[in-house]
């Protein structure tokens, strides 16, 4: 059993380490660049005012910068897991809304230049299904070791034999 | 001496980069801060309304200004069954010194070819019966021909997934840009410019 755990653990492990370089790559990516072609992606979706459209363009790629760092760090996990859900859940139903009505236009995960396609889907989606593995994983990690600590609280102290 | 062979070094690569655009199919002042490559269909009703709505403002506040430089360059999308043989005529109607006469004619009247088929008759409406000659000569010229294949590989290079799309030059920065109103392009350009 413990060597099976361990196992998983290190997947996780890899697993929230890939996702946390791939948030800091997607921010990497739009900072490099003149925040407006970021804003352009944004306004592509019909969804946003300008002004929202340019408060969306400046904050989220360091918002993006900052869930890299707490995910690479392992830093409040439960809440970095559940925000990055929450954003991958929120671009995969644009960007599946948008496929479907054939918009044809820019995904904005990397920077300008990459329409949204099956392949940018699929690489959402999964993306999205690490996200609440990891999510799930941070959560369940905490319930337990919560319960061990209550039942090591419970269990009558034994005294350790004398020689 | 010195300073005239530092000179010479100096404008030499300018010059080979000046000599890679079509001239006939430039707007503007070549020695501006920014480039923009205009990669458009003529049959596609986007770059229609780009050519109609957005182009004389960025022609009037940036361009003839001289802040920004033009190029147009051809994608005719495969979807388009007429665009290949219009950008043909438009390439060889740069050569007598009417790409932007044409392009006028041919995005004006689009609806109209598109749906008949009658490229060449849209075409001549923007050239001399001389003229007419010569372009119909040179769009099947293959050095022409080849302008187009050119331009359709230097989009794919930089990005270009649909039109109309600008490719946005400062310095050896390049930034493709689709479907951006013109209040976020303003902003942009007037970022870049500084």
């Amino acid at each position: 059993m413990a060597p099976r755990t361990t196992v998983f653990q290190i997947v996780l492990l890899v697993l929230r380490l890939g996702l946390g370089a791939v948030f800091g790559f997607a921010a990497w990516s739009k900072l490099r660049d003149p925040w407006m072609l970021f804003a352009n992606s944004v306004d592509q979706y019909h969804l946003l005012p300008q002004w929202a459209v340019v408060l969306v363009a400046r904050t989220l790629p360091w918002f993006e910068l900052l869930l890299a760092v707490l995910l690479v760090t392992g830093i409040g996990k439960r809440i970095t897991t559940v925000a990055s859900s929450a954003l991958l859940a929120l671009f995969f139903a644009l960007m599946v809304r948008s496929y479907a009505r054939g918009e044809g236009i820019d995904c904005g995960c990397f920077g300008p230049g990459e329409a949204i396609s099956p392949v940018t889907l699929l690489r959402d989606g999964s993306l999205l299904a690490v996200s609440l593995l990891l999510a799930g994983a941070a959560f369940v990690g905490k319930r337990r070791r919560q319960t061990a600590r209550i039942r090591n609280l419970a269990l009558p102290h034994v005294a350790e034999p004398q020689p | 001496m010195k300073l005239s062979a530092l000179l010479l070094v100096a404008v030499l690569p300018l010059a080979a980069a000046a000599g890679s655009i079509d001239k006939a199919k430039a707007f503007g002042n070549p020695a501006a801060p920014i480039t923009i490559e205009l990669f458009s269909d003529f049959q596609c009703p986007s770059c229609m309304a780009f050519h109609r709505d957005t182009l004389p403002a960025l022609m009037h506040d940036y361009i003839v200004p001289g802040k920004v430089y033009l190029v147009y360059k051809e994608f005719p999308l495969p979807m388009h069954s007429h665009s290949r043989e219009a950008a043909a005529y438009a390439c060889a109607a740069a050569r007598v010194g009417k790409y932007e006469q044409v392009a006028d004619a041919l995005f004006q009247n689009q609806p109209t070819w598109a749906a008949d088929g009658k490229v060449f008759q849209t075409v001549s409406t923007a050239l001399t019966p001389a003229e007419q000659k010569k372009v119909l000569a040179l769009s099947k010229d293959p050095s022409v021909l080849n302008e187009v294949q050119e331009d359709m590989q230097e989009g794919e290079a930089d990005r270009v997934n649909g039109t109309p799309t600008m490719v946005i030059i400062r310095g050896a920065k390049r930034y493709p840009v689709s479907g951006m109103n013109y209040s976020l392009l303003r902003t942009l350009l007037d970022s870049l410019a500084k």
